[in-house]
């Protein structure tokens, strides 16, 4: 065990340079623990620390993180999450993803709050790490092999109790897409970094940890802890029990009923077919754990349980099996018009195989049927058209095979392809700084399309979650939090960038910490949601529960965090990603949405005649750069404002490349997202006050 | 007498129940030193909650050459007195259920307790994967779920020959 000063940690870092052949243990900075906590944000300090800009993603110099958080491997609601972090290959910018697993504890347990992996070996080799024993062992036999086999031998090899990190063959053929597949399900693939990995001749990473993980407040962490399981418990979402009966795919019904289902390319915005490749449609037909069982399969210390895990056993695609989650569905079922679940399956567990981001995949074979659909696309022997599943299982394989000139352009992303192919049809892309959307219509839903335009992932709703708008919030929760009633209307424009700007501080502090988003945007279980909602929402008054991250993430290291701390935290690591986005040619003019969705109205469903206001991005774009201390004409930063944000060292390193905002430039006053509220005497009763052992024994 | 009861149909494979007991007993979250084991076959997507059964006809303790390993009247937990254990983990070696662990550092084997009649797993375990329940009743909730079924076919068919 270690003897960091703060608890939670782990204490070490892994340092591997695959050109050398060397493994290196490195104590962790302790000034990086308070600034950055861990994950997503240390992740994003490192690279930008580390990395010159001027390296390619798939040079042997670039780096590529794997991070678990502090709170990761420790008891509490959602402690599983493990942050992989790099430059994209498929963006060139940022890239990172992030994945639920048991990986990440794993590797805690082992003695390190992450890896990093810079070089490139001469021969495939696979890392495994035991405890203190960590060597690079030859992967030559795995090269090839799917993410499933590569996973089962591994675990055949040393053991099933040990955690497995894997890239596919697509990975390996140069897809630039290619995903990181944890404990044969569990993807980190949005970005591409499994093709990073590959291409550092890394085949997987296995750990096998024993140790133990300490915190500084045992008891205060076990008070903190138990009510955020009992907020998640108590979540009026939570109750309804869907989601854990569902999985993700309860989106599939729900999204088509709010009309923001992408359907056929972004055409349009509500499937006909939903019912039939939904998350009730998986429960009856292939799901293994059928009712009355309603027991998913959830990630590391999680009450949620939003893993739907089926299996198909006979006809076309008979044996195919695994975890399916909303995104992939939709990305094969409905954006490619297809509405037989059994082929949607398929191809999505095709692509896990192949370790292949299954949103930047589908999305391209849908963006590939439009463009036969218009005309401007030879098939190439395929009968691309909305709704033929066999030409779409066979463009899985083309594509993670670089198979024939469709399965070349479609490895380098539907952007890149469209480049090639010309005749207009960048104007079917639905990419936002080269990232295909994920499956919610942003012309339907506001917040969410604004999240798409200033993510730092590009487009992608991960970086906010902005669910909030989507839940019939009350209106006086909207106006307290966010200072607009409209920010509760899925369809309005009001208050949704003060809504994004707070999901994303927030997001960055679940991504850091290790813990789900799910918690804090889709339940809003966080700290200090479920008090507003008692306070506004029409219904019987009773004690509050809530996840606090900053009592929680207090009690886990010692580090004295608070509410409006956790806030500028999540506002340091944005701006340390905006800085490296700009070191890496990122410009204003990207952050806006593809023209699709500008220009053309939804043209039927539910939210029918909707577009996304041009007029209101380039508002949202002004009011959101002044929150975040960027410059409105060019984009960057301001010096001032990374230096309010403990940033001094970022700003210095920006001006020396010129990549300030010019010292002229200022943003106008902006009121500061709200870090007080006046329930505290109204329901909240802090720590001190209450009767936690008696909360300890609530159970359920 | 009450029963701790695994249930794999209803584990979700979360772990919490782990990293609850190695907190409970050592401080620390640590599954390795957890009297009770997940074992995740993730390839098959099945979760199987293992742990001490608490066997009427206990292997362990029969082979402890100490008498190091005991019933707690009250609970009926198979219970190790670490002070007197030897290490010599012959009980670790005849357990069925491989609930019996090795502390490297203690040096003294450990397993479940039961926590004196409040197992710390139950707690977190929101799904029903892990319950501790009075053991009459478990054959019973079984008998009447297998009548309710029954109850059910009955009441299709007479429903069947009313329409037809």
């Amino acid at each position: 065990m270690s003897d960091f000063k703060y608890g939670g940690y782990a204490g070490s870092l892994l340092f591997a340079d695959l050109t050398k052949g060397t493994v290196k243990k490195v104590p962790l900075e302790k000034e990086l623990c308070g600034l950055y906590i861990g994950g997503r944000g240390r992740d994003a300090h490192l690279l930008f620390e580390k990395q010159d800009p001027s390296v390619e993603p798939l040079s042997p110099e670039s780096h590529i993180f794997i991070s678990p958080g502090p709170l990761t491997g420790l008891l509490g609601p959602t402690t599983g999450r493990v942050n992989v972090a790099g430059r994209s290959p498929l963006t060139n910018i940022y890239g990172n993803s992030n994945a639920g697993t048991n990986f990440g504890p794993e590797l805690k347990f082992a003695g390190y709050d992450g890896i990093i992996i810079t070089g490139r070996a001469p021969k495939p080799v696979y890392l495994h790490i035991h405890d203190s024993d960590v060597k690079l062992l030859d992967a030559s036999r795995l090269w090839g092999e799917g993410v499933f086999e590569t996973t089962a031998r591994i675990l055949e090899e040393h053991g099933p109790e040990t955690k497995v990190a894997a890239v596919g063959p697509a990975a390996e053929h140069g897809v630039l897409y290619g995903s990181v597949i944890f404990d044969f399900w569990d993807a980190a693939a949005r970005t591409g970094l499994g093709t990073v990995l590959a291409s550092k001749n890394l085949k997987a990473v296995s750990v096998r940890g024993t140790g133990a993980i300490r915190v500084a407040d045992p008891d205060e962490y076990y008070r903190v802890a138990r009510d955020g399981w009992q907020a998640i418990l108590d979540d009026p979402g939570f109750k309804t029990g869907e989601h854990s009966a569902l999985g993700t795919s309860i989106c599939v019904n729900w999204g088509n009923a709010q009309g923001w289902l992408p359907t056929r390319n972004f055409k349009e915005s509500f499937f006909e077919g939903a019912d039939k490749i939904s998350g009730e449609e998986f429960r009856d037909s292939y799901s293994t754990k059928p009712a009355p069982f309603p027991a998913g399969r959830a990630c590391f210390s999680c009450p949620n349980r939003c893993k739907r895990f089926g299996r198909i056993e006979d006809g076309k695609y008979a044996g195919t099996k695994g975890n399916i989650e909303f995104e992939g569905v939709s990305a094969f079922g409905s954006k490619c018009g297809v509405d037989d679940l059994a082929a949607v399956f398929h191809a999505y567990m095709l692509a896990n195989d192949y370790g292949m981001d299954c949103i930047s995949c589908g999305n391209t074979i849908a963006f590939y049927m439009e463009c036969v659909e218009k005309g401007i696309l030879d098939g190439d022997g395929l009968e691309l058209r909305f709704g033929n599943a066999d030409a779409m299982v066979e463009m899985v394989h083309r594509i993670a095979n670089r198979e024939g000139r469709l399965g070349q352009l479609g490895a380098m992303g539907s952007q890149k392809a469209a480049e090639a192919i010309g005749k207009g049809s960048d104007k079917l892309l639905n990419t936002v700084k080269g990232l295909e959307t994920i499956a919610c219509d942003p012309r339907a839903s506001k917040a969410f399309g604004f999240g798409y335009a200033v993510s730092s992932r590009g487009s992608d709703h991960l970086r906010a979650h902005s669910v909030f708008e989507m839940l019939k919030m009350p209106e006086g929760l909207g106006k307290e939090l966010f200072g607009s009633e409209e920010s509760v209307n899925l369809r309005k424009y009001g208050g949704k960038v003060r809504l994004l700007a707070w999901h994303e501080n927030i997001a960055c502090v679940t991504d850091s910490v290790g813990s789900c988003r799910f918690m804090q945007a889709s339940y809003y279980a966080e700290y200090p949601v479920p008090e507003l909602l008692n306070k506004y929402a029409k219904r019987k008054k009773s004690e509050v529960h809530s996840i606090k991250y900053h009592e929680w993430l207090k009690a886990a290291t010692g580090i004295p965090f608070t509410y409006a701390g956790l806030l500028d935290f999540g506002a340091r690591v944005i701006n340390t990603e905006r800085a490296l986005n700009v070191q890496w040619g990122l410009k204003r003019a990207m952050d806006t949405l593809p023209p699709r969705f500008l220009t053309e109205p939804i043209p039927k469903g539910p939210a029918k005649g909707e577009i996304f206001d041009p007029v209101k991005l380039e508002e949202m774009l002004k009011e959101y750069y002044a929150m975040r201390g960027w410059d409105s004409e060019s984009g960057l930063p301001i010096e001032e404002r990374l230096k309010g944000l403990d940033m001094g060292d970022v700003a210095t390193c920006l001006k020396k490349r010129g990549l300030l905002a010019p010292a002229s430039a200022r943003t106008p006053e902006t009121v500061p997202l709200p870090t007080t509220f006046d329930f505290m005497t109204d329901c909240y009763v802090p720590p001190a006050q209450t009767g936690g052992k008696e909360r300890r024994k609530g159970g359920h | 007498m009450k029963k701790l009861v695994f249930n794999p149909e209803l584990c979700t494979g979360c772990r919490s129940c782990e990293v609850a007991c190695s907190f409970k007993k050592e401080k620390l979250f640590c599954p390795e030193k957890s009297r009770i084991r997940i074992v995740k076959i993730d390839e098959e997507g099945v979760d199987v909650p293992t742990g001490c059964e608490h066997c009427e006809s206990a292997s362990c303790q029969m082979v402890c050459p100490v008498r190091a390993i005991k019933r707690n009247s009250s609970t009926g937990a198979v219970q190790i007195d670490a002070d007197k254990c030897i290490g010599c983990k012959q009980c670790l070696v005849v357990c069925p259920f491989g609930a019996i662990h090795f502390d490297p550092e203690k040096k003294t084997v450990f397993k479940c307790d039961l926590c004196d009649g409040d197992p710390e797993c139950v707690k977190w375990c929101y799904t029903g994967g892990v319950t501790y329940g009075e053991m009459a009743a478990l054959p019973q909730k079984r008998r009447h779920t297998t009548a309710k079924r029954h109850l059910h076919v009955q009441t299709e068919k007479r429903k069947g020959r009313q329409h037809s």
